[in-house]
């Protein structure tokens, strides 16, 4: 199982790559898109979550978060994670497995809506470390007063801050993941812990990033924006980041202060 | 590097039984200790406490058996160092020997002086203190100029100050930090080690240094012609700075370094209990997030050093990460309760505010500075 896991990780790595490539050198029309989508599709990727009884992969909820946290890291055009999801909740509910790309999952129960949670944070996660590897390409490339800007112990401390808020946030989600593998019933407060911290370090990852950039990094060319609008958008979905750290405040607060340490280490 | 992964912690069944035990022997231990008292953390002394502490098995924990350790997981360690944490106790009695100096001791110490002072340790008997800073050698480690010279019988005389040590006026031991050779252009090399007996040896004075709140935590060491046996020398002469910057890994690596404010964010969530609203709601629960994800890693710190790795950059992260969400605590406190902060006050979040408020600068300073910890990770990254 291992095995079958890790060669599955590493040919989604090199397709996602590979597509991630073509998308960035070509403006993408409709055949294009389809022509991917089947890639995507023969790899298996939208049957993450789907058991082998009904089609699926039968993978288990760590590689299928792993999964989840690579298209994070590359950012495509195709609603791989929704499909993902998309497939669970209708197999799970009796139904069918769907047909091509899913964009949007309508209403969702209170168990949907964590899952879909959780897995936006790990794509947040995945885009997050993106951020830091292509932000630290750029500060070694790029050359101003004769020196690369890597250089310049202000630009390093802004890189070691950004580092620090990436790994904040990788650490939050491998807790909730973690907690979700052991019982999905219990973990919204993992989940929402991971929502909130992971919301935060979008904000300050991205801030520091485009700092660090200077005005290429605002352009449409450049792939920067890719990551950082896209964790924009994701750290309000299925639950805004506001949303959800004050699920947490609630459930802090709900039992006080003598529960306080004890809830720490349970969480 | 670019991927910093923090492992997960490996839970245990051991460490969760043993966390039932410290927390039952703590409530009961500590019952009469003000909340105001909990908020000095890792600075409050009580030798009885340590000896207490040390009597259940409870320091010296991942030692070996042959000097009085318990031959436990860093795990369990781990669980025993944060519950104390947590609930205030008064640790510094036995903080830095079972944190750094025993440590230092076990890999470096002549198997005599082990024998000797290990026990003592685990006993929660003996108090040591840290000899790196002096008055021109702060985050500049490296251009120490205290100087330990061999004489001809093979003893060492030592001349030079040291400075901020904390508790040298309650300690046994220090391990010091100093050049044995050359000058301080020579930077890291010819520096060393050595083993300080702060109650038997002539010639070390310890004048107090009053903090800001009026408390006499730390001290300057004057060093006049002191002599150390020769077998003071811990480790191997000129190796100084590689095994200082050993002792500074476990210094920097417990879940301390988030922890020293939590009497705070329990009487603000005393406080805002009964009143809750959109804004304690959102500010508790991000606290709660940065907590926890804090915690997290700081476990996997744990898991790195269980499995023999070392965490430089890990701890790093954790450290500045946690002084930083420590010194945002005060503000967010006093935007949310409408109380003014008062060491003297009846109230508890008003003193325990007020006492964290006047702590807060030390924690991006104490045990390596923002600045430099930032260019640690700068470093691991390779930008330096
Ligand atoms: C409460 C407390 C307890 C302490 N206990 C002990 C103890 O028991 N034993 C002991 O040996 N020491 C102890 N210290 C000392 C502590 O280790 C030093 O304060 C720390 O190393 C910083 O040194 P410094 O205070 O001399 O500041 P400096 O090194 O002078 O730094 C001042 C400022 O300059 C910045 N700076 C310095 N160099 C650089 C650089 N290269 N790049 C960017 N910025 C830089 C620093 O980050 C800081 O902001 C204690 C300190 C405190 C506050």
């Amino acid at each position: 199982m291992q095995d079958v896991s890790t060669l599955l990780l590493d040919s989604t790595q090199r397709l996602l790559s590979d597509l991630s490539e073509r998308n960035a050198s070509r403006t993408a029309d409709a055949a294009d898109l389809s022509a991917d989508w089947h890639q995507i599709e023969e790899m298996g990727l939208p049957l993450a979550f789907v058991d082998e009884a009904h089609g699926g992969l039968g993978l288990d909820q760590k590689t299928a978060f792993e999964l989840v946290r690579m298209c994070g890291r590359h950012v495509l055009a195709h609603p791989i994670v929704e499909t993902m999801l998309a497939n669970h909740f209708s197999v799970t509910a009796g139904g069918a497995l769907c047909d091509g790309p899913v964009h949007s999952l309508g209403k969702l129960t209170r168990m949907q809506q964590e899952l879909a949670a959780l897995a936006r944070a790990m794509q947040m996660a995945g885009a997050l470390e993106t951020i830091l590897a292509m932000t630290i390409s750029h500060v070694e490339e790029r050359s101003q007063f004769g020196r690369p800007i890597a250089k310049f112990q202000a630009v390093q401390h802004s890189l070691a801050l950004l580092a620090s808020e990436v790994a904040a946030a990788t650490a939050a989600a491998d807790h909730a993941v973690g907690r979700f593998e052991e019982d999905a019933d219990t973990a919204t407060l993992a989940i929402g812990i991971a929502r909130a911290r992971i919301g935060e370090a979008c904000s300050k990852v991205s801030a520091l990033a485009h700092q660090l950039h200077g005005a290429i990094g605002y352009t449409r060319e450049h792939r920067l924006h890719h990551f950082t609008t896209a964790v924009w958008k994701w750290r309000d979905e299925f639950g805004t980041q506001s949303w959800w750290t004050r699920r947490v405040g609630q459930m802090v607060l709900a039992n006080g202060r003598g529960e306080f340490w004890p809830m720490v280490t349970s969480a | 590097m670019t991927k910093i992964i923090f492992p997960a912690p490996v839970e245990s069944e051991a460490a969760e039984q043993l966390r039932a035990d410290v927390r039952a022997f703590l409530n009961d231990a500590l019952a009469d200790r003000t909340p105001l008292q909990r908020a000095e953390s890792w600075s409050g002394f009580d030798r009885d406490f340590s000896r207490a502490i040390g009597q259940r098995g409870w320091l010296g924990m991942t030692w070996p058996k042959e000097y009085g350790g318990g031959e436990r997981s860093t795990f369990e360690r781990y669980v025993v160092v944060e519950e104390t944490l947590a609930a205030g106790a008064p640790v510094a009695a036995h903080w830095f020997a079972d944190r750094q100096s025993g440590p230092t001791l076990l890999r470096y110490g002549t198997e005599a002086q082990k024998h000797a002072i290990l026990p003592r340790i685990v006993a929660g008997e003996c108090v040591f203190c840290v000899g790196m800073s002096e008055p021109d050698v702060g985050s500049d480690l490296a251009a120490t100029r205290t100087r330990a010279e061999r004489q001809g019988d093979g003893s060492w005389k030592v001349n030079g100050t040291k400075l901020w040590t904390t508790y040298a006026h309650e300690s046994d031991y220090m391990i010091l930090f100093c050049r044995t050779s050359g000058g301080p252009a020579d930077r890291h090399k010819g520096t060393s080690q050595l083993l300080v007996d702060m109650k038997q040896t002539e010639g070390v004075s310890v004048r107090p240094i009053i903090d800001l709140m009026g408390r006499h935590h730390f001290n300057e060491v004057h060093f006049e012609d002191a002599v150390l046996p020769a077998d003071a020398l811990l480790g191997e002469e000129g190796q100084g700075w590689a095994q200082v910057m050993g002792e500074l890994a476990f210094e920097r690596s417990g879940p301390e370094r988030f922890l020293s404010s939590i009497q705070l964010l329990t009487e603000l969530i005393g406080a805002l209990q009964d009143s809750k609203g959109a804004a304690a709601e959102a500010a508790i629960g991000r606290l709660f997030a940065h907590l926890v994800t804090l915690r997290h890693m700081s476990r996997g710190v744990a898991a790195l050093l269980e499995a023999g790795e070392n965490p430089g950059i890990h701890s790093a992260i954790v450290k500045d990460l946690g002084a930083a969400f420590e010194q945002d605590l005060p503000d967010i406190a006093r935007s949310l309760v409408d109380e003014e902060p008062d060491l003297q006050s009846t109230s508890n979040f008003a003193a325990v505010l007020a006492y964290t408020m006047m702590a807060a600068p030390v924690f991006s300073l104490r045990g390596g500075t923002r600045e430099i910890l930032r260019g640690i990770i700068a470093r691991q990254l390779g930008l330096r």
